[in-house]
């Protein structure tokens, strides 16, 4: 037996989307343990004085790709089977930005606006609305930006693939950066706290 | 130096630490998806048996024009042949290299060679190894050169047969090849395949972006 299971036809549709529900609700429920219910913790990632979106993110990225690098050298998992969303470089470098912009300015990401919904807050189902309107109004005008939406494509890329280099290295090269950084963003949260102190006693 | 003593480590420093340590030990090796094989024949001739193993040289030249990027297309035949000539977007890997070439199971791969025969042996291992989105070019680079590059209208047409010679006609120019109107017997010493310049592709992005206009 070897995973991904709903590629090798292990369970059907049904059983993917009665999974697809508890592992969202369970994605849900961690990111409102985190604290990513709330548009100020998010949001002050963006002024580097909570770095938990970071730290959280990162530590996700890091634990799924050891479970699926020692899964996959145990033979438990065929890597190549593993969907890789297709890469358009321009496209998605603009999209990022749009979806930057939008989380700075809203306060939430997609997921993390319908965690805060969950909770019952105003402001997140506001958010909400927002989303909705903007899938609708980016369906209207798809066919006038299609050529540019499927742009600059370059098909499945990987780290390893583009670097040429093996994919444990990769993986270790990702847990360093990952160490570094949690060491980094620890160091800017504490220089950050410090000032703040400092301003505010400046103004007692 | 207390900092270097693991006991007085926290929670993040000590999962820090098994992360670097599990990151470390991997570099020792590399996962391989193994050589091991599980054919299942009764599925294999079904889906022979059903058609639905193959692709038209029509729908590979409307994945080309649209620019699609969801499937490798793999030339089988010699570097030489394919350096000659070769479908746009093509890349050439021989039934020796197959087996080592990077591709991915849950792509859509598809083979073609000079006739039908190579492809269809390459579609079997390819199978057999759990490619399960491989496709062979019906008729392979022969079904390509008649129906794409060089199409042919026969003198006693039908109006729907002229209909699609017409879309056949377009598509045909935008692959640098020469429909065959009129009827009578065509000199197939007369047909010579389009040059092409080995690293440069051969459909431009430009001409591309015209068909669309077309409203192809």
């Amino acid at each position: 037996m070897s995973a991904p299971f709903y590629k090798y036809a292990l369970f059907g549709d049904e059983m993917s989307l009665i999974l697809a529900v508890v592992i969202g609700i369970g994605f849900g429920f961690f990111l409102e343990r985190a604290g990513f219910g709330s548009a100020k913790k998010l949001v002050a990632q963006f002024y580097f004085t909570d770095m938990a979106v970071f730290k959280v993110m990162f530590s996700a990225i890091v634990t799924a790709l050891l479970g699926m690098f020692y899964l996959s050298w145990a033979g438990l998992l065929d890597l190549s089977m593993v969907f890789v969303a297709p890469t358009y470089w321009l496209p998605q470098l603009v999209g990022g930005l749009v979806l930057g912009f939008g989380f700075i300015i809203g306060g939430y990401c997609p997921g993390t606006s319908l965690v805060a919904v969950s909770t019952g807050r105003l402001d997140a189902l506001a958010f909400c609305g927002g989303v909705l309107g903007g899938i609708f109004a980016y369906g209207e005008v798809y066919p006038s930006i299609a050529g540019f939406v499927t742009s600059t494509s370059m098909g499945r890329v990987t780290l390893d693939g583009w670097l040429g280099v093996r994919l444990s290295l990769v993986v270790f090269a990702v847990v360093l950066v990952a160490v570094l950084g949690f060491w980094g963003a620890t160091t800017v949260e504490r220089k950050l706290a410090r000032r703040d102190e400092a301003d505010a006693g400046a103004l007692t | 130096m207390s900092r270097i003593d693991p006991r007085a480590w926290g929670l993040n420093q000590r999962l820090a630490a098994v992360a670097l340590t599990l990151g470390a030990i991997g570099l020792l090796g590399s996962p391989s998806p193994g050589d091991a094989v599980t054919l299942n024949t009764r599925e294999l001739a079904e889906i022979v048996e059903s058609e639905v193993d193959h692709i038209t040289a029509d729908e590979l030249a409307d994945w080309i024009v649209q620019g699609r990027a969801d499937y490798r297309l793999i030339d089988l035949r010699s570097p030489e042949a394919y350096a000659e000539y070769h479908i746009p977007s093509a890349e050439s890997a021989t039934l020796r290299d197959l087996h080592d070439y990077p591709l991915y199971r849950n792509e859509k791969i598809v083979l073609y060679s000079g006739g039908g025969i190579h492809s269809a042996q390459a579609w079997f291992l390819l199978r057999a190894r759990g490619f399960a989105g491989s496709y062979i070019l019906l008729g392979g680079l022969d079904a390509w050169t008649d129906e794409i590059l060089f199409p042919w209208l026969p003198a006693d047409a039908t109006p729907a047969e002229v209909a699609e010679f017409e879309h056949r006609r377009r598509v045909s120019e935008l692959f640098g090849g020469k429909p065959r109107a009129g009827g009578g017997a065509v000199e197939q010493a007369g047909i010579e395949l389009p040059k092409v310049a080995p690293p440069a592709p051969v459909a431009a992005p430009r001409k591309r972006r015209k068909l669309h206009k077309q409203g192809c």
